[in-house]
């Protein structure tokens, strides 16, 4: 069983600047880099996803997506810093984990975040609202 | 050619929020489902950050009426964990007991509405009576019979006195019984094997794949279990096991439940005997949440609950997400259903363990003349079993 150091050491040139708590490890890495830690994670160490997180920082937007290590209850969350404030695009991590299919849909439309390569792109929450919305929901700024 | 297809909801679904399946049916086999979701977002994760710590967990209890203590406990743990607070030995064993009470009553639940959908109103009718009980316990224990309001950062708020406790087990003990009852009751019934068994089978790697969560993946032998992975509160300190089934059909599905809910009972009895002598406080006083961030989960009826909280050092969180264990147990819908006739799709839908105040909706069916027809999904599941009895018992 892969644990967090053999981790570290497997994906050390992938990964940036590390927050490692009891039981979660955060780590920032560059959007080229999410498939391959991310097919890792998934297919070689056997995590679960348990979700993704978006959020508007000052820098521009950030995802953060949970992987579960149910073996060990250890969390692995790659974080990618989106600076790219009018057109903000992430690689899809869907065709490697099925299960991120809803979970990049919503941050699509709620964050109007681009993922490049997602199967469904289509809305998942508002796709039949009676009204024209502006602007992604969760965004506080005009894009 | 033309698509048969039946609509179910948006409004009165089978699940817990108003969603809407489209069953795309080949004469009475389906063959494709969509899932359309959204029609309940009612922006939790957004009021959250306008609130503070304390007053979220009374808005996040509000999020499902049935696990009205998995949302405020997952996201109690993530605060907890931003700030590394460590909880009183006698909350922990409070927050067990209140967790693995709403595991009784929610599988008691799912049970009565199963045997409902599949014409066993004895079934439905006596798991509900039970519930009601369990309920009651609640009411002794929290105050309340929903939304008990108990759960606090750093603690509970409210202690489960000595002398109700006789009274509590006493309570346990006739549902244990009644329990023990209707599964045997059940695992005698040939008609109710072959209802169940080999129906909307999720494989072991459709719900790896899925990254489904709770009953759902353990009956396809996906060993997953927050309780055992990350034992929080009195989980580490209590006796119990994790039920994992192998085939991924419906059958395998109400068996884990069914066992589940005698782990569950198992852990209250234990719960309780510890509270009539465990001593000390049962809320810590945090006084400041630093900055930093969390995550917290905790094993729903229906699966992980999970919470992620970021904050600033101020009272309130700046991102605070929520995802319940529907939103990933739903999507396998899309594999167990593929295939299987019209009369198995409610069951199968419903084995997921949504909720449903009001499915007996008439839904209407285009058939190939196009004329519209209105059918019952619950009669039409329900004359199947009448055929199947009928078959099985002359």
């Amino acid at each position: 069983m892969v644990d967090k150091n053999q981790f570290l050491e497997a994906m050390r040139n992938r990964i940036g600047s590390i927050i490692d708590k009891k039981g979660r490890l955060y780590f920032e890495l560059a959007d080229e880099q999410l498939s391959e830690v991310a097919r890792y994670l998934f297919r070689t160490m056997g995590c679960r996803l348990s979700t993704a997180t978006a959020m508007e920082t000052y820098h521009g937007l950030e995802v953060l997506y949970h992987f579960s290590h149910d073996a060990t209850g250890q969390y692995y969350c790659p974080r990618v810093i989106i600076t790219d404030k009018n057109a903000p695009r992430v690689t899809s991590i869907t065709p490697i984990v099925p299960g991120a299919e809803w979970i990049e849909r919503e941050m699509a439309e709620l964050w109007g975040i681009r993922f490049e390569g997602h199967p469904g792109p289509e809305k998942l929450l508002t796709r039949r609202h009676p009204g024209r919305l502006d602007r992604p929901l969760r965004l506080r700024r005009q894009p | 050619m033309t698509k048969n297809v039946i609509p179910i909801g948006p409004f009165h679904p089978l699940l817990e929020e108003a969603e809407y399946f489209k069953l795309t049916v080949d004469g009475e086999t389906v063959t494709d489902i969509e899932v359309d979701i959204g029609y309940m977002h009612r922006g939790h994760e957004f009021i959250s950050e306008r609130k503070t710590f304390t007053q979220s967990i009374f808005l996040v209890e509000r999020i499902c009426g049935i696990c009205s203590t998995s949302h405020p406990l997952a996201f109690v743990h993530a605060v907890e964990d931003v700030a590394q607070t460590e909880v009183p030995a006698r909350a922990a064993y409070i927050r067990t007991l209140v967790g693995e009470l709403e595991r009784i009553h929610s599988h008691l639940l799912w049970l009565g509405l199963a045997g409902h959908f599949i014409g066993y109103d004895t079934l439905w009718m006596w798991a509900w009576k039970y519930r009601e009980s369990v309920l009651d316990m609640f009411e002794v224990v929290s105050g309340n019979r929903n939304h008990y309001g108990i759960m606090r950062v750093g603690g509970v708020s409210r202690d489960v006195p000595a002398d109700v406790i006789p009274g509590l087990v006493a309570v346990l003990d006739t549902v244990e019984g009644k329990m023990a009852m209707l599964a045997k009751a059940a695992a005698d019934d040939p008609v109710l094997h072959s209802r169940l068994k080999g129906v909307g089978v999720l494989s072991r790697q459709a719900a790896v794949d899925a990254c489904a969560v709770g009953p759902t993946a353990r009956a396809s032998g996906v060993a997953i279990d927050v309780r055992k992975d990350e034992p929080k509160d009195a989980y580490g300190w209590v006796d119990f096991k994790a039920i994992v089934l192998p085939n991924g059909d419906v059958y395998d599905k109400l068996v884990v439940r069914v066992l589940e809910t005698f782990e569950s009972i198992k852990i209250v009895r234990q719960c309780l005997d510890k509270l009539k002598t465990e001593p000390g406080p049962i809320l810590n006083d945090v006084k400041e949440i630093p900055a930093g961030e969390g995550i917290g989960r905790h094993e729903a009826p229906r699966g992980e609950v999970f919470h992620y909280v970021r904050t600033d050092g101020s009272n309130r969180p700046i991102r605070h997400k929520v995802r319940a264990p529907s939103y990933v147990n739903i999507p396998t819908c899309a594999v167990s259903c593929k295939g299987i006739p019209l009369a198995d799709a409610l069951i199968t839908l419903a084995s997921v363990d949504p909720c449903y105040c009001c499915t007996e909706r008439a839904i209407h069916v285009v058939d190939r003349r196009r004329r519209i027809r209105a059918v019952n999904l619950v009669e039409l599941s329900r004359r199947k079993t009448e055929r199947l009895r009928k078959e099985i018992h002359g």
